[in-house]
């Protein structure tokens, strides 16, 4: 860490400590008063014993609270069972920083291990001292154990409850030392995650389960042309429904506030909104693929020379996040203060949609996190947080709590979606069957230049250059700002062009976000290798001679699903890989097509390196989902738009995988020096592997995701 | 009024008859582990036990249940030590955790009518979507389950 952490120690009501940090960019030169971003207080310390763990991410399924306090646990030496995580609150005063609180992109361990880890340590540290004191002996003399201080010489002992207070009157430690990893007793364990046990028993709340005194509930329909004004409603029929209260605009639509979620839902039928007009009026299927189809043309197409050669177009369509719990928010406006209740993943956008609209300052606007039910990207909501306004007008203008609620229907048809891509590769193989000409063209909607003017001059997509086998410009972008994206595949003559579709579409990340470029790589990488007549694991071996983290998780993976062995008739494997945000995942799938052409994913093998990790069971069950979303993906999930709307509403249309899809799926995690980085590695290769696996089984190539209603045989 | 026996207690709730008891159950009586994901019974969030019957509450009306046995989460266990929920929390099966209420109740429901489910009796017993993908666990999880059912019995 080329950065100091400063720990910041405050006394707290009733005698407990609260411990938090700053961080010193360059302490060589500045002050610890500079440039510094206070990160606010992440333990706090009560008189009973009881640690709390403000963790600054949301809890999404992910892991990251008991990661996180599995992180501070080794380094305090707590007794684990006093130990209750909470989201951090309110992002002024408990987490004040310059960067945006915010989960997601892999981000929640790589971001806080180091930083969590010097604060569990600085706190020990303090809690030695002041027991040292306490007792009259020796600092040296003094060991921190489960949730005490201990004297060693006189075996006497005392809480870290009983040295809170005489804690916070110390100065912290400038650099705490750090543990060696041998001693960790949680970090690398599978430890049983803590938010499961409120999971099985109903009490854990989500957005939708927040209930305050007086509350109201709203449903809201929103234009389905996207950027659309309501025309008419029908307002006599509204309020005559039993429970409705008030009809209130909301942008590009209209709200019901009733007594009931389920009166507001059928105040909001009865209301019978019509829409007109609207920014994407004119989409649909034709109207999209002339815009790819055009964007892809622009790009020219190159002379191939030699004997083998593959010209290759790869599509995939647009995606919703369909997470179980639909877009929420509770929201209490009062003159002078603002308090928000939801399944936030960005917190400080929601921060700054309620200062924009209500004039706030950030000392009277709070924002608390529930539980979030699915998040997958799907609550970063780039053109503005809108569940949150929805919420927050409606309160401002009942003078009420209230707790918006989406109708599956709204969710999925106003989601902010992971864009279309279509991608054409030229490829010549030279003698050795190993690629002389590797023409890539890529054209591609983008939620990162949709969102960022100079990307738009630029036409510079950065998002198709991850996971990618380009050099040229992406080697100049990457090797500047991030190494980690370096191609993977030694090939020649590597040239890549990529250019944004124009889309009034809204946009956003999703799970893996990028996984489509490992889908058109690895697809176009097994064709290759198929025409060079060459074996599609051995072929990716030859191309991986200079990254040795790559080829060791092939190699293992291959390893694992027995690859190369005999296989049961209309049986097929594939095989896969990715880079992804650092992340290395390879991948096995074995499938089977029927003679009328029914796929079955049998068994999926993944070999994962993330680097080093924190909880290795809550990675494999991220691993899992991943694979469980690729299937998905490959198979069934997509949004299509007719007359400028979504044609999906619901997932009677808008089908993704269930049980029945489901593979056994083995995961591997590889032990590694590298990183932290993150799990989601796991989704890219597993629709190229299901892919090269059909065509391994049946010979037909499939290179439009999803496979929908494609024969296979 | 309509008087519901959820989780062996009697409720009078004063709403229409033909309010689907998903939202009885969540503001109006106000047990909110049964969860909205979907109001057109494709997600299985909202399962409740009718009797030994596994229901979607989005799908059936008040009036259609009243006097009947109805279990949600909050009443399958005193304690959290019904077999299901002890397997769920072994198997670590919970991600974001939003669909499992309905997960949990619909394995309970499927183990009551079939001790020992096998993988592909799973698959059709099943239907409940999860959108972080925690199946593979909820399949081990139910076959753990089957074991405990075993051994307490």
């Amino acid at each position: 860490m080329n950065r100091r952490t400063f720990l910041k120690v405050t006394a707290v009501a009733g005698g407990g400590l609260l411990v938090g940090c700053t961080f010193q960019s360059n302490p060589n030169i500045s002050a610890p008063t500079a440039i510094s971003e206070d990160l606010g207080l992440f333990i706090r310390i009560a008189k009973d014993n009881s640690i709390t763990i403000i963790s600054p991410t949301s809890e999404m399924g992910q892991g990251t609270h008991t990661a996180h306090a599995m992180i501070i646990a080794d380094e305090l030496e707590a007794d684990w069972k006093k130990i209750n995580v909470v989201t951090t609150h309110t992002v002024r005063s408990e987490y004040n920083t310059s960067s945006d609180v915010s989960t997601g992109g892999n981000r929640g361990i790589r971001l806080w291990w180091d930083r969590l880890a010097n604060i569990g340590a600085g706190t020990r540290e303090l809690l030695i001292e002041a027991g040292a004191q306490k007792m009259g002996v020796l600092v040296k003399e003094c060991e921190a154990q489960n949730g005490h201080v201990l004297h060693r010489p006189s075996s006497r002992k005392l809480s870290y409850g009983q040295l809170a207070e005489a804690a916070s009157r110390l100065k912290p430690p400038s650099s705490p030392k750090l543990k060696s990893k041998d001693r960790y007793r949680f970090v690398g364990k599978a430890i049983p995650r803590l938010d499961i046990p409120a999971k099985v028993n109903g009490t854990a709340i989500y957005g939708t389960d927040v209930r305050l005194p007086g509350m109201r509930y709203a449903a809201v329909s929103q234009s389905p042309v996207f950027g659309g004004k309501v025309k008419a409603y029908d307002k006599a029929a509204a309020m005559a429904v039993r429970g409705v209260e008030a009809l209130i605009p909301i942008p590009h639509g209209m709200s019901v506030v009733a007594d009931s979620t389920w009166h507001a839902q059928k105040g909001l039928e009865a209301l019978n909104v019509q829409f007109e007009v609207g920014a994407t009026a004119g989409i649909d299927q034709e109207e999209l693929g002339r815009r790819f189809r055009t964007s892809l043309d622009d790009m020219g197409k190159t002379e191939l020379s030699g004997e083998k050669v593959l010209d290759l177009e790869y599509e995939i369509q647009f995606l919703s996040h369909a997470a179980l719990e639909t877009m929420n928010c509770t929201a209490f406006v009062s003159d002078n203060s603002c308090e928000v209740w939801g399944p936030f993943q960005f917190q400080t956008s929601a921060l700054n949609k309620i200062k924009e609209m209500t004039g706030l300052s950030e000392d009277q606007i709070k924002v608390h996190t529930t539980y979030v039910g699915g998040g997958f990207g799907g609550r970063f909501r780039l053109w503005g947080e809108d569940f949150v306004e929805q919420a927050v007008i409606i309160s401002k203008a009942l003078k009420k709590p209230v707790q918006v609620m989406w109708s599956r229907e709204e969710d999925i048809q106003h989601d902010y979606y992971h864009p279309a891509s279509r991608s054409r590769f030229q490829i010549s193989l030279g003698d050795d069957g190993l690629p002389s000409q590797w023409q890539n063209q890529q054209a591609a909607g983008s939620q990162w230049v949709q969102n960022d003017k100079l990307l738009q001059i630029l036409d510079l997509n950065p998002m198709a250059y991850s996971s990618s086998a380009h050099s040229g410009l992406s080697s100049v972008l990457f090797s500047t700002f991030a190494p980690k994206f370096k191609p993977h595949y030694d090939i020649a003559g590597v040239n890549f062009d990529s250019t944004v579709v124009d889309l009034e579409i809204p946009l956003g990340w999703w799970r893996s976000f990028m996984f489509q470029n490992t889908f058109f790589l690895e697809s176009a990488m097994d064709e290759s290798a198929h025409l060079a007549g060459v074996d599609p694991f051995e072929y990716r071996i030859k191309l991986l001679r200079n990254s040795p983290r790559f080829k060791k998780a092939l190699e293992l993976v291959a390893e694992d699903a027995n690859w190369g062995s005999p296989i049961a008739e209309g049986h097929g494997r594939g095989i896969a890989i990715c880079n992804f945000s650092g992340s290395v995942c390879a991948e096995v799938a074995e499938v089977s097509v029927n003679k009328r052409g029914k796929l079955v994913v049998h068994r999926v093998d993944c070999a994962i390196d993330v680097g080093r990790y924190v909880n290795p069971d809550t990675l494999k069950a991220q691993v899992e989902g991943c694979v469980v979303t690729g299937i998905s993906v490959a198979t069934s999930e997509e949004i299509t738009f007719k007359d400028g709307r979504v044609e999906q509403t619901n997932y009677d249309n808008y089908r993704i995988a269930k049980m029945r899809n489901t593979p056994e799926i083995n995961v591997r995690v590889i032990d590694s020096e590298h990183g932290p980085f993150g799990a989601d590695a796991g989704l890219p290769p597993t629709p190229p592997a299901i892919m090269n696996a059909i065509f391994a089984a049946t010979g037909k190539r499939i290179r439009r995701l999803p496979i929908g209603r494609q024969k296979l045989v | 009024m309509t008087e519901l026996k959820i989780n062996g207690k009697n409720r009078l709730v004063d709403v229409e008859e033909d309010t689907p008891l998903l939202w009885a159950i969540r503001d109006t009586v106000g047990l909110t582990g049964t969860k909205y994901g979907c109001g057109i019974q494709q997600c299985g969030a909202c399962t409740v036990l009718i009797g030994k019957r596994p229901v979607r509450s989005c799908g059936i009306t008040v009036g259609e249940v009243a006097g009947k046995d109805i279990t949600t989460i909050e009443g399958l266990s005193e304690d959290s030590k019904h077999p299901v929920q002890m397997a769920w929390v072994e198997e670590q099966v919970p991600q974001c955790g939003y669909c499992q209420s309905g997960q949990i109740m619909a394995a309970a429901s499927l183990l009551k009518r079939n001790p020992n489910p096998t993988d592909q009796e799973i698959d059709r017993g099943m239907l409940n979507l999860c959108r972080c993908g925690t199946y593979p666990r909820i399949r081990k999880a139910i076959h753990r389950a089957s074991d405990l059912l075993k051994e307490v019995s």
